[in-house]
């Protein structure tokens, strides 16, 4: 299993910004692309936001072939502060409501766009 | 040129629309230089200058040169120990009792001198919060999202930024206020939605959980909302003003009203009570093995 160290990726012990959770998101697909297993160690990560991690976690929800199963089996993630952990729970959530929604907008868009 | 500045300014409508109309008053005068007296001012709530920042970058982009004149000696301290009016010839003056978080502005892709900033504003200061490590942590989230949803829709030149904490009140408040100039949310919420909704009802909108103007591979729309959750346990205040609406919630309220002249851009005004002695207990939190399934 590969592991990808939070602190060392954004250099510092904020992960607030969307460009440092595209970042870790780059990272993460490259392992899989490689069929890789990705462990993601967030040790002395002091503050968290949705923002981060929208871009880096909610972002995979983006690829069709990343899957709730493919990402249990491929993606662990370890050390996160007992109080950001809600924050996960919320951007997964959020991050399949987004891309089903975009999909049926993007649907009906073409179909207003093409006439079918 | 003179422009009066009559009474006091605080944050609040009657306050927003007296700074926002500032650009209009002077976009009026043909004399490119113009003076802000303050005479009529015994009160301005700091955190403020992060608006009259933005509304000063406006006007000099407009070929307007700001000075500033007779000054209350109070507002006048203050607004040098903030270092606001230091970019206008007044000397810096010492914060003994560390209830100001300066004012500053950055270019958006500065996001390392943000966190630096928000770090020695607030971490470095012995009373924050004054009860627990877990408030402060929330509060540094809140901000940092707030930041970070400026940044990402804004597409402006500069976030102004500034706070003040009121230490002796009973709730030991903390404003902090966050200001970009660009697009503001009813032009892009209306330009997303494609619909010609007033300033307020976009702001309502963009509050809204899940709702989001972001089309891209990154998903949004959970930022406010963390922020709105957590002030309502707070108890707490938000204000957003973007175009010609202004939304606030306050103990349980929200209000929302129109404003004269439409502010280009979105000012968020944020107040936490420090003094909150409550436990945020969350779901996840309780277990020590925690095994996230996606």
């Amino acid at each position: 299993m590969s592991t990808i160290i939070i602190r060392e990726i954004i250099k510092g012990d904020i992960a607030v910004s969307t460009s440092d959770g595209d970042l870790v998101y780059n990272l993460i697909t490259d392992y899989f692309k490689n069929h890789k297993t990705v462990s993601i160690d967030f040790e002395g990560i002091s503050i968290m936001t949705t923002a981060f991690l929208n871009a880096a976690i909610g972002q995979l929800y983006s690829n069709p072939s990343y899957s709730d199963d493919f990402l249990n089996k491929h993606l662990h993630l370890k050390n996160v502060a007992k109080e950001d952990r809600i924050l996960f729970s919320e951007v997964v959530k959020r991050a399949k409501e987004y891309f089903r929604d975009k999909d049926r907008f993007e649907d009906s868009t073409n179909s207003i766009i093409n006439g079918d | 040129m003179t422009i009066y500045f009559e009474n006091d300014i605080k944050s609040d409508w009657e306050g927003y629309q007296k700074l926002i109309n500032l650009v209009n008053d002077a976009n009026q005068i043909k004399d490119p230089e113009i003076i802000f007296d303050f005479s009529g001012v015994k009160f301005f709530e700091a955190n403020l200058c992060a608006v009259l920042g933005t509304i000063i970058e406006i006007l000099e982009k407009n070929q307007k040169k700001i000075t500033f004149i007779n000054f209350n000696p109070v507002v006048e301290k203050i607004l040098r120990k903030n270092e606001f009016l230091c970019n206008y010839g007044f000397e810096k003056a010492i914060d003994y009792y560390n209830t100001v978080v300066k004012y500053r502005k950055f270019i958006p892709t500065d996001d390392e001198g943000f966190n630096s900033y928000i770090k020695n504003e607030l971490l470095n200061k012995k009373d924050f919060p004054s009860h627990s490590e877990k408030l402060g942590k929330k509060i540094m989230q809140n901000i940092f999202e707030l930041y970070e949803n400026a940044r990402t829709h804004g597409k402006c030149n500069y976030i102004h930024t500034c706070g003040q904490y009121f230490p002796r009140s009973e709730e030991k408040q903390f404003n902090i206020t966050i200001v970009d100039r660009g697009v503001n949310i009813k032009e892009n919420v209306n330009s997303f939605l494609n619909m010609t909704m007033s300033g307020s009802e976009t702001i309502s909108w963009a509050m809204q959980k899940g709702n989001t103007t972001k089309s891209g591979t990154i998903p949004g729309g959970l930022g406010l909302d963390i922020i709105f959750e957590f002030i309502k346990l707070n108890n707490g205040k938000i204000q957003i003003i973007s175009s010609d609406g202004f939304w606030e919630y306050k103990r349980g309220i929200i209000e929302t009203k129109n404003l004269e002249n439409p502010f280009q851009g979105t000012i968020a005004n944020l107040r936490f009570n420090l003094n909150d002695k409550s436990y945020y207990s969350l779901s996840d939190e309780h277990s020590d093995n925690w095994d996230f399934t996606f």
